[in-house]
């Protein structure tokens, strides 16, 4: 029996239990995500050029040369795979000269630039917040162990509450103790009316109208009765993600209160970590012109490659094709594309290189940071004869 | 083989003040003597010192990430491309880990202590420190708000030094900090804080954690003793806070970090005014005591600490960016950019506590530079710093620009007229930091000790001296030659070697069980890649 840490999302449960036996994992205490995700691995070949098989060298000189040729090569991806693979693609991406960006970065990231944020881990949440709140964020699907870690399952919550706001009425709203039907478009006037409502101050008939009032109305009385009030939310549009760090800053007058964005990429938070830590930008960073610059908006790969403006890409963990976009997708199907994952992916499929390396958390040792920040050990369970990805992308990197 | 000839040697801890003389480097040490065919520098019309010691700054883990992330208008104007031997990166008040580095190199410093890592996060801190190039660095663990701690010293006082040794062990630290301890904990209950070290909110009171801690230190004999940040950081009053600290400390040694912060007079609510005298008094007559100034210099900061309540007071001062973030059991965390102004009665006045402390000193070896990077300036403002306390007319001229209430507050406009020599300088930068920090290979240039050299020209105006080195030796190696960086090879983690009794584990178990979100197992760092290349410094152990 080992210790083992699940990284099928953000939560990055680490009280696994996984036995090996004739070289067959066993794990318990997973959710149905986690067990999925301890399944997938790649079965093919470890490196493929143009479908077939080839040497891990000759797929490495391809890849290299694909970068090397490119004028605006894009790496992407990152978010399912160890802190120390994604140092390694940073280097690379600057010695490329090429553009990073965490998959769905999103725009959130922007209005905490403009406000900062009041946040807090896992543990903070659990034994404090007297109300929480899930915005737009359906942990019971997304991130299943998430209401039990923060002690929400509603036999372990006690007085504590859970509203949710979403549009529809989803599975953690079925566990929750009020829910508030809200149409997607209007996240940004039902928080700016919350801030209000939490202020005392009244709403404007006109820009009110149309709002679920009465459910708002109760989810800031239960949050003025708070202490401690915590929002789990899912990122968003730039506009909407301010309104909601702003609740939580008007909050925090008069009570602790804390957001968290939940993340489905289990090492979502550590490529933004790294790439912030090693360039001073935690998303959308060209190193085209020597050093970090970086534009969200502008440098985000899904409006780059819509705009056709980059002319390979380095994918790295992700699965992009089936996650971007339709009109990015289908500009990076017609580009010279290197792919790096241990899982068999539609944009693996689809590559003239792709690389099948040892999992991380599963063959190959690391840390990921959870979604909440805090740092996790992964664990090398199983022996692989694969490289690792830090290796495969040190190995294009020195043909540079 | 190096040898550095001809400059005028700067080694306080060997006695050496200014003397024309030769330095010796074999295998990145220091040696008596090389052959004649190593190479030679130089260093007529030089001056020849230990490299720098940082022992305050906030330069890796969460705190200084979500502040380089909260940043991207700072590290757009300050960005630094790419060489063939150095990453590329951001600077501003927060800059990258590789430009961390490279500037810290560039400006002479070799040595630097991160002040404030939760140990929950010391993963993250250690990475980002295998990623600041050049320099050797340490960090501190946060232990001053620590619950499961807290329970200890309720039940079991006798046993803290073991947890303290463990969680040193556990992390890859090198010595303890204190944070507002027991504020921090209140501010994360439902903003709350307290206000003096009796204080029985947290459970345990300010005094007991004071008292408890710096006893297991002291026992454990670690090389550096407790290091705190007093409980009512920036309140008007608060010298009274700082005073009843270092009582309670009674005889016991500890380091006070950004004493500046703490040394206000007046009463809550209305205008600072300096203590700066009293405390300085204090320190001065008693050997067991130190400090780090913390000065504040004028222009953009970005307020980074662990002691969140304050920042949400600047929050209310700025308006502007303000982070908030709470770590289970361990600490919080608050981030707020902020900028100096000269015209500013209360910044004048914290401008003014600094000098009046570093010129009140009469025992460079216990009071030492810091700004407290980058809470009251970044760490290139040093060679400003030092201008200040060298040159009197330069002081004097500043003094007669920043605002004259807060001027009339300090006793800098009686005239003060000591300048810093640079003996005095070579002290408070490199030789007493790492004296304090018992890096006994740090510091010096005695043989054997680490080959951690910088050379200056000796030019009149010390701000420019100081600003760009002519030479910098890292381990022997040469990584800045004529002012510009020509190596960039990774530095070392500095961490301590203190024993304990396994017997700990299972008590600290049971206390872990129901406060952190993370498995006791998943707690402590074992992974090779983020602890080497590392040197262990070894406690002394037994009281």
């Amino acid at each position: 029996m080992a210790d083992a840490t699940c990284a099928g999302c953000g939560c990055l449960c680490d009280d696994i239990v996984a036995t090996v036996a004739g070289g067959r994992l066993e794990v318990s205490g997973t959710c149905a995500l986690g067990d999925a995700w301890f399944a997938d691995r790649a079965a093919g070949p470890v490196a493929r050029l143009d479908g077939r098989e080839a040497s891990l060298d000759e797929a490495a000189d391809a890849a290299a040369e694909i970068l090397r040729n490119a004028r605006a090569p894009l790496v992407y991806g990152l978010g399912r795979t160890s802190n120390e693979a994604q140092r390694r693609a940073v280097a690379l991406a600057e010695a490329a000269g090429a553009i990073v960006d965490p998959a769905r970065s999103g725009e959130a990231g922007l209005a905490f630039q403009a406000i900062g944020s009041s946040t807090a881990t896992f543990g903070e949440i659990r034994d404090r917040a007297e109300v929480v709140v899930c915005w737009r964020a359906d942990p019971v699907a997304a991130n299943p162990r998430l209401l039990g870690r923060l002690r929400l399952d509603r036999t372990a919550r006690g007085s504590r509450s859970l509203v949710v706001v979403d549009a529809q009425h989803t599975a953690t709203a079925a566990e929750a103790d009020a829910f508030v039907a809200l149409e997607a478009a209007q996240d940004f006037e039902a928080l700016w009316a919350l801030r209000a409502l939490v202020a005392g101050a009244p709403l404007d008939g006109d820009g009110a109208a149309g709002l679920p009032l009465d459910g708002l109305g109760d989810l800031a009385q239960r949050m003025r009765g708070a202490r401690h009030v915590a929002i789990l939310h899912s990122g968003g549009a730039e506009l909407d993600a301010l309104a909601l760090l702003w609740l939580v800053r008007d909050l925090a007058r008069d009570r602790h209160a804390v957001s968290l964005g939940l993340r489905r990429d289990g090492n979502a938070q550590g490529a933004e970590d790294v790439l912030a830590a090693q360039t001073g930008f935690p998303t959308a960073v060209s190193f085209a012109r020597g050093h970090p610059r970086a534009n969200p908006g502008e440098l985000s790969a899904a409006a780059l490659l819509a705009r056709g403006e980059v002319d390979a890409a380095l994918v790295i963990a992700s699965d992009p094709l089936a996650d971007l976009p339709h009109d990015a997708a289908q500009r990076l199907r017609d580009l010279p594309t290197v792919v790096i994952d241990a899982r068999e992916t539609a944009t693996a499929q689809a590559a003239r290189v792709a690389f099948a390396p040892a999992v991380d958390g599963i063959e190959v040792a690391g840390t990921a940071h959870r979604m909440d920040g805090v740092p996790v050990p992964l664990h090398a369970l199983l022996a692989s004869d694969r490289p690792a990805a830090a290796d495969v992308l040190a190995a294009i990197a020195e043909r540079l | 083989m190096l040898r550095i000839t001809r400059g005028r040697v700067y080694d306080p801890a060997n006695r050496i003040a200014g003397e024309v003389r030769d330095v010796c480097v074999q295998d990145g040490r220091i040696v008596d003597d090389v052959p004649a065919h190593a190479r030679t520098i130089d260093a007529r019309g030089m001056v020849v010192m230990p490299g720098g010691v940082d022992i305050h700054a906030h330069i890796a883990g969460p705190k200084v990430n979500a502040a380089r992330k909260l940043l991207p208008d700072e590290h757009r104007a300050d960005v630094v491309d790419r060489t063939a031997i150095a990453r590329s990166g951001t600077g501003g008040t927060v800059p990258s880990t590789f430009t961390t580095g490279y500037r810290y190199a560039l400006l002479g410093y070799t040595t630097v202590v991160e002040a404030a890592t939760p140990p929950l996060a010391a993963r993250q801190t250690l990475a980002e420190l295998r990623d600041t190039p050049v320099i050797d660095a340490l960090f501190l663990i946060l232990m001053g708000n620590n619950l499961a701690l807290f329970e200890l010293i309720r039940s079991e006082p006798a046993r803290v030094r073991e947890a303290i040794a463990w969680w040193l062990q556990a992390t890859g630290g090198y010595g303890v900090k204190l944070v507002n301890p027991g504020g921090v904990e209140m501010w994360k209950r439902d903003n709350g804080n307290v206000t003096s070290l009796d204080d029985e909110g947290p459970g345990v009171t300010p005094r007991q954690v004071i008292e408890t801690i710096a006893t297991a230190v002291h026992d454990l004999g670690l090389p550096h003793p407790v290091h705190v940040h007093c409980n009512n950081l920036g309140v008007p009053g608060n010298w009274r806070t700082t005073l009843d600290t270092l009582r309670t400390l009674d005889g016991r040694r500890a380091h006070l970090a950004h004493l500046q912060f703490h040394a206000y007079g007046g009463r809550v609510g209305g205008r600072p005014r300096s203590r700066a005298p009293e405390l300085a008094d204090y320190l001065n007559s008693h050997p067991e005591l130190s400090a780090d100034v913390g000065q504040v210099m004028f222009g953009p900061a970005t307020t980074m600490t662990a002691d969140a309540p304050v920042s949400a007071v600047l929050r209310d001062i700025t308006h502007g960016r303000w982070v908030n973030a709470d770590t289970e059991v361990e600490t919080g965390c608050g981030i707020v950019p902020f900028t100096y102004r000269e015209r500013n009665y209360v910044h004048a006045l914290q401008w003014g506590i600094g000098l009046e402390l570093f010129l009140l000193s009469r025992d460079p070896w216990r009071l030492v530079l810091s700004t407290d990077h980058p809470n009251g300036g970044s760490f290139l403002s040093y060679p400003r710093l030092i201008r200040l306390l060298m040159d009197r007319d330069f002081r004097n001229e500043q003094i007669g620009r920043v605002n004259q209430q807060a001027m009339r507050r300090t006793v800098l406009r009686d005239d003060l007229d000591r300048e810093y020599t640079l003996e005095e300088i070579a002290i408070i930068t490199r030789a007493g930091p790492a004296r304090l920090l018992g890096l006994a290979d740090k510091g010096h240039l005695g043989v054997g000790a680490d080959a951690d050299i910088t050379i200056y020209d000796d030019r009149e105006d010390r701000e420019e001296m100081f600003s760009a080195p002519r030479y910098v030796i890292k381990d022997g190696v040469a990584v800045v030659e004529d002012g510009e960086l020509r190596a960039a090879r990774q530095g070392r983690l500095l961490r301590v070697g203190a024993d304990y009794d396994t017997s700990i584990e299972p008590a600290l178990e049971a206390l872990f069980e129901d406060r952190y979100s993370v498995q006791f197992s998943s707690y402590p760092v074992r992974e090779p890649w983020l602890l080497e290349p590392a040197r262990t410094v070894a406690a002394r152990g037994g009281p």
